[in-house]
């Protein structure tokens, strides 16, 4: 990785940081661990190993309905955030992709467009 | 004279020390809420009676916490914003107390049309926790907002401009045996729980034959 990117990674870090702990913390927890069987972890969860493509628009729609995470059948509504902007998702999805033992290295804003487009009605 | 008076001070000096030890020994939770005197007699506040359906479907009621503390609050299931890390600290109380047959928790839906029993039942378990011991209630909306209000001296009202649409504290609410406010901590904040778990047994002892 070029020392400019590792600047750009580190600037999502800090700002996906501070985003997690406004908008994703109170419900998945400070350390991504999730909360008893009502808010899936998202650290060690394999959903997340396998679902990148559909994480954006999760956080910017919203998800109702089953989720299973680590063989855990979830149900509690997970709340849209419309107001977050591609730039923001991108930094909240790089920081969840690079915490709690994760080093996906950084998401793009241009890939989060893409997904965000793809999104299943 | 000059020895008279550094007499005097150590004296003085010693029943301080002696009375600081005496507190700290037997130190005691203020008593929270208007106190009124009623002829020679302190009255002070206490929590109204009430009756509420817990996630089982049984009546809880003043009668369900007689000879026991408490710690009440006040949250919804849909809560998106600050429930969740409050039913997080909650369950620290809760574990807490495992060992403590007189201590329970009481929580109160503000939300009563969305969450029916079958909702809290789904909640609690979902949360892992025994409704002997943690009673999640609901009932009429007026009197959960009323108890709320007058009672556990806490804010709890709709509010369509908030995420989720109520507008609630935070609040944890510690109850005695005479069913008086001992003190009151911020659910979202896990050094107000350390202080709130260690209190319980502060109270606890005031119990203590």
């Amino acid at each position: 990785m070029s020392h400019s990117e590792n600047v750009k990674l580190e600037q999502y870090m800090v700002t996906g940081s501070k985003l997690y702990t406004i908008h994703c913390s109170s419900c998945h927890q400070s350390e991504g661990q999730g909360l008893a069987k009502l808010f899936p972890p998202l650290s060690g969860s394999d959903y997340l190993d396998n679902n990148l493509e559909a994480v954006p628009c999760i956080i910017k729609n919203g998800l109702s309905g089953e989720i299973t995470v680590n063989g855990v059948v979830y149900n509690q509504p997970m709340p849209a955030i419309p107001q977050l902007t591609n730039l923001e998702i991108a930094e909240i999805t790089t920081y969840i992709y690079n915490s709690w033992g994760r080093n996906h290295g950084i998401v793009e804003v241009k890939d989060v467009e893409k997904m965000l487009e793809n999104c299943k009605k | 004279m000059e020895n008279r008076s550094s007499y005097i001070l150590v004296v003085l000096l010693a029943i301080v020390f002696a009375s600081c030890n005496g507190q700290k020994e037997k130190k005691k939770l203020p008593i929270m809420g208007r106190t009124e005197i009623d002829g020679t007699d302190t009255v002070h506040h206490t929590i109204a009676d009430f009756k509420f359906v817990d996630q089982d479907s049984n009546w809880v009621s003043t009668e369900t916490f007689k000879d026991k503390i408490y710690v009440a609050d006040f949250f919804f299931t849909s809560c998106p914003t600050i429930c969740p890390v409050m039913k997080a600290q909650m369950l620290r109380v809760y574990d807490s107390i495992q060992n403590k047959p007189d201590v329970l928790i009481l929580s109160h839906t503000i939300d009563p049309k969305h969450d029916t029993v079958a909702v809290l039942k789904e909640f609690a378990d979902r949360l892992g926790v025994e409704s002997s011991k943690w009673h999640f209630v609901t009932g009429e909306k007026d009197d959960i907002y009323k108890i709320g209000q007058t009672s556990y001296m806490v804010s709890a009202s709709e509010d369509p401009a908030e995420p989720g649409g109520y507008i609630h504290s935070g609040a944890f609410i510690l109850v005695d045996k005479e069913r008086r406010v001992r003190g009151l901590y911020d659910g979202t904040k896990p050094d107000q729980v350390d202080r709130l778990i260690n209190d319980i047994d502060v109270l606890l002892q005031e119990y203590e034959k």
